[in-house]
């Protein structure tokens, strides 16, 4: 039976005038990777800081591991690690500093304070700048920062709000590989992320906000199947050959574009049976005796699906 | 605990920075230089209640200072977020911050005035009646400190410009603060002493209880 981690039960927020969060209902399961996609201002982070207790006058009800948010903060804090979007740290602290003083606050003792700082500074790759004051670290330690300090007490759900946000492409690999490694050990993640491609490498469901509602959930997968873009056929032929004619004599092919010399994307009608279409594409390209190069039946991308529920105000 | 640790966390925050160099070395020195440069000018004032003068007024506003500064600039930097989403109450950052600084201040004070009874001993300059001056100017100094301080927190929490929040602490924290001495120059027969700790302490827990209602209402 799957267990409900985080539940929102109709949940609204406002800020003076502006509904942040529109009556919004969702579940995460435990040891699901969320990714919660969503233009600047969907309601993203007000979403995450009701999880984390760090706002408190909202309508609804928030549960995690079916403890309540604000009659049970205690139990709640003690559950989550979370990585925030902009936290900064004090200037004088070391990252050593730092580890030991949050760790002390989530009630870790001394002895296994040691310990623990010692594994994620490993994890995290922190190990050789562990003297070193915060305000030397660069862009990408101090999200590696972040990260551990979220880490320290074992939590058993991480929140993780926009962590690759401002990483170059290899500090980015290297947090998502921490990112797979710690969902692969059992823990619940929440990703918020507006950079579509590593929420669609990392999650496993995902979640798309916009204007205070969740737009669709679901995985990857369902996602894109559910997003009519309509079947089309990208075949690609070798250089300087001629492309195939004739398929739009097909009475199943809609429309054909050419957007290179060497490419043909081929729209097909709606309902049609794609098994045998296909062959009948393929039977016409021998007959013509092209060169193909590339066959593929083309999918919508997490970005066609994204921009169909948000419009076009990505950031 | 969890304000024990704060206050550690703090003291050692506020010990390292620049400020609190200039307090506890600087000021004692600059007293210590001014005895030496021209001693004419003192017209026979220990240097014990010279230091003591100059660490005490100087040293409230720039506490003042660096507390409102901090505040706003660890408010805009997300800072506290850190610490609340683990099970620690806004009450504590708001009171470790106010009890560093203040021993911080007290520290700077009992060094300067160590080094000045020490110079002033070796001159032949003390006297009991001018010790229980500088002794009641030092307790007026600590309960002025003290909402010195307070009200830096004051102007920390409900300020967003660091900017301004050290122009109000430099022109209305020390302002507000100084007036606790006020009723000595009105009311005649008053104890210096008493009346700025009845004063004080009282004023200090005051704006230091609204610093901590106005911080819990803040969104974070």
């Amino acid at each position: 039976m799957v267990e409900v981690c985080i539940e929102f039960n109709n949940v609204s927020k406002s800020y003076k005038d502006v509904l942040a969060l529109d009556n919004i209902s969702f579940t995460i399961q435990k040891g699901e990777i969320f990714g919660y996609i969503g233009p600047n201002g969907a309601g993203k982070t007000t979403t995450i800081k009701i999880i984390v207790g760090l706002i408190k006058d909202f309508n609804g009800d928030v549960f995690v591991n079916r403890n309540n948010v604000i009659t049970s903060k205690k139990k709640v804090q003690n559950l989550i690690g979370y990585h925030p979007q902009e936290a900064g740290f004090q200037e004088w602290r070391t990252v050593d500093h730092a580890f030991k003083t949050f760790g002390r606050l989530s009630g870790l003792r001394s002895e296994q304070l040691e310990y623990r700082i010692h594994e994620i500074l490993e994890l995290v790759g922190l190990t050789d700048v562990r003297s070193k004051k915060i305000v030397h670290l660069s862009g990408g330690m101090f999200q590696k920062l972040r990260l551990g300090q979220a880490l320290l007490h074992e939590p058993e759900i991480l929140i993780l709000d926009e962590p690759l946000a401002g990483l170059d492409p290899s500090s980015r690999f290297q947090f998502k590989k921490v990112i797979k490694k710690l969902a692969k050990s059992g823990i619940t993640i929440l990703f918020s992320s507006h950079i579509l491609n590593d929420v669609e490498d990392i999650a496993n469901r995902i979640g798309i906000l916009h204007e205070g509602k969740i737009r669709k959930l679901g995985t990857p997968e369902d996602l894109q199947s559910s997003f009519q873009v309509g079947n089309m056929i990208e075949i690609i032929v070798a250089k300087n050959t001629p492309l195939c004619e004739d398929i739009e004599s097909l009475y199943k092919v809609d429309y054909v574009e050419n957007p290179k010399a060497n490419k043909q994307l081929i729209h097909l009608k709606s309902n049609v049976d794609i098994d045998l279409t296909v062959s009948q594409i393929m039977n016409l390209l021998i007959e013509q005796k092209c060169r193909i190069r590339s066959f593929n039946l083309v999918k919508p991308s997490l970005e066609q699906v994204y921009l169909k529920y948000v419009g076009s105000e990505t950031e | 605990m969890s304000l024990r640790l704060l206050f550690i966390d703090e003291l050692r925050g506020y010990a390292k920075s620049k400020v609190m160099i200039v307090l506890w070395i600087g000021l004692p020195l600059l007293s210590f230089l001014i005895q030496f440069i021209n001693p004419g000018e003192l017209e026979g004032m220990p240097i014990s209640f010279l230091v003591s003068l100059i660490v005490s007024s100087i040293g409230g506003t720039l506490s003042a200072i660096m507390l409102s500064t901090s505040i706003v600039s660890e408010k805009n930097r997300h800072v506290y977020e850190l610490f609340l989403i683990r099970p620690v109450k806004r009450s504590s950052l708001i009171l470790a911050k106010f009890l560093a600084v203040y021993l911080c201040l007290v520290v700077a004070v009992g060094i300067s005035l160590s080094v000045g009874l020490i110079i002033d001993g070796f001159a032949n300059k003390l006297s009991e009646s001018l010790l229980n001056v500088t002794f009641e100017y030092l307790i007026m100094s600590f309960s002025s400190m003290a909402i010195t301080c307070s009200i830096g927190i004051l102007f920390g929490v409900v300020v967003s410009s660091v900017p301004i929040a050290a122009i109000l602490s430099v022109y209305l924290g020390s302002q507000l603060s100084s007036l606790i001495i006020l009723p000595i120059f009105f009311l005649e027969g008053l104890d210096p002493v008493i009346l700025s700790l009845a004063l004080g302490i009282p004023i200090s827990i005051i704006v230091i209880g609204i610093d901590i209602l106005l911080f819990n209402r803040q969104q974070f």
